[in-house]
């Protein structure tokens, strides 16, 4: 077999050759299988619920009931962070059951695990449960869910309202639109979504009676999240629970926390006394994984005679699903809110955010959580703004943007940008797009009964500085000298071990075969914050420097004595040791000071404190829509991108082409669609329309590095960046396409059917 | 019933509502080839039967019977396939549950059109779905794996 130095990441050996370890790539002898009992209503009471039948079938061992899970003493599932006004009135909060106990309130809500010892077996006894269900009406949308007789989801929620947040200096704002000579406004929806990474959702567990531990296998972003959160529901506490992650196939925001089926399928070991394997459908997965975005973003913006911004106000909506499920929440009062005025300095913000619940699929994470979906409610709104009183649109946003010179910038609502040349970024875009020469483009496409839009956008997000107040990595070296690196963050294919592995080699010398980076191990008491916000690279990596530079501190008295000279004499070159003609690599001390049995003296800890960073960007897109058909063909796509120091320029590339195409699905293709009994119309892949290799444009991308003081590294986040990008520019560049028919709004996707539609209505 | 997975012929009792993927899985322990959706969209379990790419969660196990399966572990010899290294070189993967199945599918493609033109590739993984790298990387990969095989039999 090859060497793998042929191969671009450490990861990759495994993967191309079938060798990766997904969760049900874990088999364990005496295996019983799981299979979910899910409500097949949205909303309803719980009469009673008969199990007899499901008992009686073969194969079945057993069946977890809500009875089991409160006999197990567990909680329901983390609300994440909860939101508190400004006066100190709370967010209503709907905590979501393991399992459904007096209501159910979305379809596809857990109701019981049956157990048996095949899969097939396990499914077919789920058949014959016998529900009593009082059906109730459904809410799925703002209008049905706060329209003044409608069912109430939760008592304690009235109205269907978690919370009315307001944010930002409203007396001012109301005053800046006062003095405005210019008002526009403008309504986005980012629609529901379905994060649909390709490994379903999967957890096999296993209890040791003996030592009274339980072993969980299960796609995570981190082993802190997935840890914090099974000991909260399950009471268990984290020392007695093993996360063995080997591989996880996509995450997007989704996977941070446990779900029911984690929970449940512990104590279904422990309860059954034999190891447990649940593993979704895809069915499954569009109807429990969390949902993502469910944002209505209302925007208006205040302009004086030249053009400059003098206020900004956004009316938000957030549709929560049925419960407070980890990150909804904090998107739809935080995320989009921290960033809004986007890159333009803006004296005057206000915003509100209505945060409601509906029988759907609890919302969390997904990839970019809140941040795309701001952008692209201001930049739409910007070009809406600049075509509505005659600006140009680039112009516009020159004139407003904030300048070099301004950083750090507060931007009065929650966020201090650190650094950004919007002007140095903008004017590569328009070059790399020939930009200038459009008009001639268009006419040409006209010819051929095309229309031809052009698309610009300039998204700034707040990427994350983590929920724990440091990162940790522990360095260990083993008697071979490899260097073993273990930290609390997990990968999902963005390439941890490869990244983290090349700062190493770029510090202290070591070669990527000495070098092993493991997520996880719970017994490693360490500090750190999951993959999340964009952060891991310039989170963990900064820990990762600080514990390459502790090595080296540590390793010239080690030289030193080695080579029998005094250490002032000794010069640190491209990881080794020089004085003189004598020379030593650290792999060489190492080798030479290791004692075995005893941990040796360069094991150390590093850790490293992050602030948030500021990724941005300007993404220019052209499209052609053939109005016969409604369908949209995206003829180019330029990215120009500031991630800060870049470090492993070809995963930076790859984080942006997948995020640029998952933004592509939202313009385009995706959208969890509800019908108003609350049934889920899009299930699978066949109504849920994926961006497919088909559907790939030309996508030239470029990188301006300007560093950040915010981090040991200098680099930004990047892995939400391509997403908060791509949903601004398409949108811009299909409405500039659509414009000359008269058409100036539409809402995301722009399907076939929906363009065709409105060039008809026009 | 016999079938032959990656050269070695194998006798196999299976259930006649068996899946072809339940088999290589959980009979056979070949847990690369994956399995991503219940209706035959995703591609993550692409196999190769008689050198024809096929999803193996749409196909019985009985009616495998006699043909000869090649999975992603049997792909590499004591080499690497050149699709394999090329999806690595041109970062055709992220987190690499696809993978395997773009890659049998690759290899099928190009088996068909060993110098494919842009369409032909699109056309040829528009039964695999990447949620991860957004195609641009597995299409250079693609080229690049049918350069690599081209320069081979020179």
């Amino acid at each position: 077999m090859n060497a793998p130095e042929a191969l671009l990441r450490k990861e990759d050996l495994r993967l191309i050759t079938g060798q990766g370890k997904f969760t049900s790539d874990w088999y364990y002898d005496g295996m019983c299988h799981a299979y979910m009992i899910r409500s097949p209503y949205a909303h309803g009471v719980i009469k009673s619920i008969s199990y007899e039948d499901v008992l009686k079938a073969p194969g079945v061992v057993r069946v977890i009931t809500a009875q089991d899970v409160s006999q197990a003493g567990m909680k329901s599932l983390p609300t994440g962070v909860t939101i508190q006004n400004a006066d100190g009135q709370n967010q209503t909060l709907a905590p979501m059951p393991v399992l459904a106990t007096d209501k159910v309130r979305f379809v596809g809500q857990p109701i019981a695990m049956v157990i048996a010892d095949t899969y097939e077996h396990a499914k077919q006894a789920a058949e014959l449960v016998q529900m009593d269900v009082d059906m109730l009406d459904a809410v799925t949308d703002y209008d049905s869910a706060l329209a003044s007789q409608a069912p109430q989801l939760h008592e304690q929620a009235k109205g269907n309202l978690s919370i009315h947040f307001t944010k930002g200096d409203e007396a001012a704002t109301e005053k800046a639109f006062e003095q405005a000579t210019f008002v526009s406004s403008m309504c986005v929806k980012s629609q529901r979504l379905i994060g649909s990474p390709m490994e379903l959702r999967s957890v096999v567990g296993k209890y040791d009676p003996q030592t009274d531990r339980y072993i969980i296998h299960t796609p995570n972003q981190g082993m802190l999240g997935m840890l914090g959160a099974l000991e909260h529901i399950t009471g268990i506490p984290k020392a007695q629970i093993d996360v063995q992650t080997q591989d996880v196939g996509g995450s997007f925001g989704i996977r941070g926390g446990a779900f029911s089926e984690n929970a449940l399928v512990l104590l279904a070991s422990k309860l059954i006394g034999k190891p447990v394997k649940w593993v979704a459908t895809r069915s499954e997965v569009f109807l429990s994984d969390w949902h993502g975005r469910g944002l209505e973003l209302n925007g208006f913006i205040a302009l004086d005679q030249s053009g400059k911004i003098l206020g900004l106000r956004f009316e938000n909506k957030a549709d929560l699903g049925a419960y407070t499920c980890y990150f909804g929440s904090f998107i739809g009062a935080r995320n989009i809110v921290i960033t809004m005025n986007g890159v333009y300095d803006i004296p005057a913000l206000s915003v509100s955010s209505e945060l409601y619940f509906t029988n759907t699929v609890p919302v969390s994470a997904y990839r970019g959580a809140g941040r795309p979906d701001i952008a692209y409610a201001i930049e739409r709104l910007i070009d809406h703004a600049a075509y509505e009183h005659n600006f140009d649109p680039i112009e516009l946003r020159r004139k407003n943007f904030i300048k070099p010179s301004q950083f750090p910038y507060d931007n009065r609502i929650g966020s201090v940008y650190d650094s950004g040349e919007f002007d140095k970024l903008l004017d590569r875009a328009l070059e790399v797009s020939d930009y200038k020469n459009f008009e001639g483009r268009r006419q040409q496409a006209l010819q051929n009964n095309r229309l031809r839009g052009i698309g610009l956008a300039y998204f700034i997000e707040a990427s994350g500085a983590g929920t724990a107040p440091k990162d940790q990595v522990i360095g260990q070296f083993t008697a071979q000298g490899v260097l073993q690196m273990f930290a609390v963050t997990g990968a999902s294919g963005q390439g941890h071990e490869t990244s983290f592995s090349q700062i190493v080699h770029e510090k202290i010398g070591l070669q990527s075969d000495q070098i092993e980076y493991i997520a996880g191990q719970a017994d490693k008491m360490m500090v750190g914050s999951g993959t999340g916000g964009s952060r891991t690279l310039y989170g963990v990596g900064s820990a990762v420097f600080n514990l390459c530079e502790q090595i080296q501190e540590k390793s010239k008295p080690l030289a030193a004595q080695l080579m029998g000279v005094p250490q002032d004499q000794l010069q640190f070159t491209q990881g080794s040791w020089h004085a003189g003609n004598q020379s030593l690599s650290i792999l060489q001390i190492v080798q030479k000071t290791f004692v075995p049995g005893q941990p040796h003296p360069l094991d150390v800890t590093g850790e490293a404190s992050s602030g948030a960073t500021y990724p941005n960007g300007c993404h220019i897109a052209e499209v052609e829509i053939d109005p016969e058909t409604g369908v949209t063909e995206i003829i180019q796509y330029v990215a120009v991108d500031d991630v800060g120091v870049a470090i492993s320029p070809a995963l930076v590339q790859g984080q942006i082409h997948g995020g640029i195409v998952q933004g592509i699905g939202q313009v385009f293709y995706e959208q969890a669609i509800y019908d108003e009994t609350g049934q889920l119309l899009t299930g699978s892949f066949m109504d849920y329309a994926m961006p497919k290799a088909g559907c790939l444009p030309l996508i030239k991308t470029e990188k301006i590095e300007v560093i950040t003081k915010n981090n040991i590294l200098g680099s930004k986040g990047v892995g939400e960046s391509g997403c908060s990008g791509s949903l601004p520019t398409l949108s811009n560049a299909v409405i500039n396409a659509l414009r000359p028919r008269g058409i100036t709004e539409l809402d995301m996707p722009y399907t076939p059917a929906k363009v065709w539609q409105a060039l008809q209505s026009n | 019933m016999q079938l032959t997975i990656n050269g070695q012929i194998k006798d196999l009792a299976v259930q006649d509502n068996m899946l072809l993927i339940e088999v290589i899985r959980d009979q056979l322990q070949l847990t690369g080839t994956h399995n991503g959706c219940d209706t035959t969209q995703c591609g993550c379990c692409t196999v190769l039967m008689d050198q024809v790419a096929v999803k193996s969660c749409t196909i019985l196990a009985r009616q495998a019977e006699g043909s000869s399966i090649q999975t992603i572990e049997g792909l590499a010899g004591s080499q690497l396939h050149p699709v394999q290294e090329a999806f690595s070189q041109e970062h055709g993967l992220q987190c690499g549950y696809c993978t395997p199945g773009m890659i049998m599918s690759t290899v099928y493609l190009l088996q068909r059109y060993p110098n494919p033109t842009d369409d032909q590739i699109k056309e040829g993984l528009a039964g695999n779905i990447c949620r991860c790298t957004g195609y641009v990387n597995i299409i250079k990969a693609v080229q690049s794996a049918a350069k690599k095989i081209q320069e081979a039999k020179v």
